[in-house]
């Protein structure tokens, strides 16, 4: 039986914009955001428990390369790394990337997604439930993570949701042309 | 028969889905502390005092009600931890505080009495003489009933106490008499009635293998699955085993209770509150299930049928199938 996932994949010209392994200064610029988003809503990561120092391989399936994060409110790290690297993680959490990016805005049901087998996790369950939980009442929005208000929040979360929209619309459009006749 | 218009009664994990609850149309949330003073006792679940405090206040504003989940129970020489749960049930407003030790029920009924008190089915109280020794002990002013009577059961209930009735009508199911299950802490050696976890997630492992993903839970194998087929939480009571060389889902399937055509029966058998299980979900599911049954209790009230709920909700069911439960005996 072959796994084949419906759920939507980036066209192979957007995968291939990035590097198989970023070399852009995504994890520090990751790791200023979670940690200044720490600092305007501490209670956020109260929700983790002591789940905050697990490490979480997040692995966008359709990328090359994964990205490591230890969410501890203010002494928060994301790092981007190679896929090769998930071992030394308490949790790995596997999916194509618009999926998980759905699963922190709140527009897709973890659960849901978890059962109907679109991402995968492993290791610690708890640890995974934990962030599930957190990120589930957190309702962030592109704005929190970039630390606007106001108007301009509005205005960017509206760019960015509504981009992210038409990138699922390509990439549910991609996958179509992708999926072998069942 | 009751009176009034019946009361939905939705589930809240976290504040978030405590207000998408409220906002779908729930007449009543209940929820329960981050500890284990509640059946739902998951990481990163349920609320802080503060947390409780803000939820109700939303609540109040929209019309709702807030229901306080305390409903595990005590440790021996050790209901402090209770005790301060209900202080602070009390302290932030809710309208009533669920509960099942006889220890936290008198705490509640000698301490505040300004609150209701519900009786949680943890207490498994589904005879007249079980019900009104808690309404005559410590003043309960509504009984949740096991999952374990007929409609026709519920109505003969009804009419042989004073308190109100509220009755699951969607969501998981146990096999075991409610409050009495020992299977998880066979397993696990944590209780679901004392630390409020069935299948504590430290102890739930996916583990992928030549022949498909096994799910288990403390080492024990409970179902394994093909590649791309569907995957469930392990529970032991929903597990597939092998005995007289058959193998099966030996205590119970994993079917979701859709009790949403019987709603009108409800009524009619006196049923005061209709609760929907899952505290443990998310805020999609509460609030497609919330809606979906806002409008067929709606419809109900108002002389009509309940709407298509069957189909609405096919796709929130565990496993993707449904049941009446024991509403609807066929065994007797």
């Amino acid at each position: 039986m072959v796994t084949i996932s419906t759920e939507p994949r980036l066209p192979a010209v957007v995968r291939h914009l990035f590097p198989a392994f970023a070399g852009l200064p995504l994890g520090p610029l990751l790791t200023l955001s979670l940690r200044s988003l720490a600092g305007r809503q501490p209670r956020l990561f109260d929700r983790l428990g002591e789940h905050r120092t697990a490490c979480y391989f997040i692995d966008p399936v359709d990328l090359g390369f994964a990205f490591t994060v230890v969410p501890d409110a203010e002494r928060s790290i994301v790092r981007v790394v190679r896929k090769s690297e998930a071992a030394t993680s308490s949790v790995q959490i596997r999916g194509p990337i618009l999926t998980l990016l759905s699963l922190l805005d709140g527009t897709l049901d973890g659960d849901a997604l978890f059962f109907s087998r679109i991402i995968s996790i492993s290791g610690r369950t708890e640890a995974v439930l934990a962030l599930r939980n957190t990120i589930e009442d957190a309702e962030l929005r592109p704005a929190d993570l970039l630390g606007l208000r106001g108007a301009l929040a509005r205005l960017v979360d509206t760019g960015i949701l509504g981009a992210l929209g038409v990138a699922r619309q390509m990439a549910d459009r991609n996958s179509r042309r992708e999926a072998p006749e069942a | 028969m009751t009176s009034g218009r019946m009361e939905l009664v939705c589930p809240a994990g976290t504040p978030a889905t405590l207000r998408a609850a409220v906002q779908a149309g729930a007449d009543a949330v209940y929820c329960g502390f981050r500890d284990e003073t509640n059946a739902r006792n998951f990481p990163g679940l349920n609320f802080s005092g503060e947390e409780l405090a803000e939820g109700v206040r939303f609540a109040h504003d929209h019309g709702s009600k807030v229901l306080v989940a305390i409903n595990t129970f005590a440790r021996v020489n050790d209901v402090g931890l209770w005790k301060k749960a209900a202080d602070t049930a009390a302290e932030c407003g809710a309208n009533a505080i669920i509960a099942a030790d006889i220890a936290v029920l008198d705490h509640v009924a000698k301490n505040h009495k300004q609150i209701r008190l519900h009786l949680s089915v943890q207490a498994a109280a589904a005879t007249p003489e079980a019900i009104r020794f808690y309404a005559d002990s410590f003043g309960i002013r509504r009984v949740v009933l096991p999952r374990v009577l007929s409609v026709q059961e519920i109505a003969a209930l009804n009419r042989a106490i004073d308190v109100e009735t509220e009755a699951f009508v969607f969501g998981g199911l146990c096999v075991m008499i409610e409050g009495r299950c020992y299977l998880s802490s066979y397993a696990t050696g944590k209780s679901p009635n004392l630390n409020g976890v069935c299948s504590p997630p430290e102890m739930v492992s996916y583990d992928d293998e030549p022949n498909g993903t096994a799910a288990r839970l403390s080492g024990f194998t409970i179902d394994r699955y093909e590649p791309g087929e569907p995957v469930g939480y392990p529970t032991l009571c929903k597990g597939k085993f092998k005995a007289g060389g058959k193998t099966s889902y030996l205590f119970e399937d994993p079917v979701t209770l859709n009790a949403g055509g019987m709603i009108a029966g409800l009524k009619a058998a006196g049923v005061t509150a209709l609760k929907i299980e899952g505290r443990q979900r998310g805020k999609g599911y509460v609030t497609e299930v919330v809606r979906a049954f806002r409008k067929a209790v709606d419809a109900v009230e108002q002389g009509g049928d309940a709407i298509e709920i069957d189909r609405i909700l096919a796709g929130q069911s565990e496993g993707s199938r449904q049941t009446a439960g024991a509403y609807s005996k066929k065994w007797r």
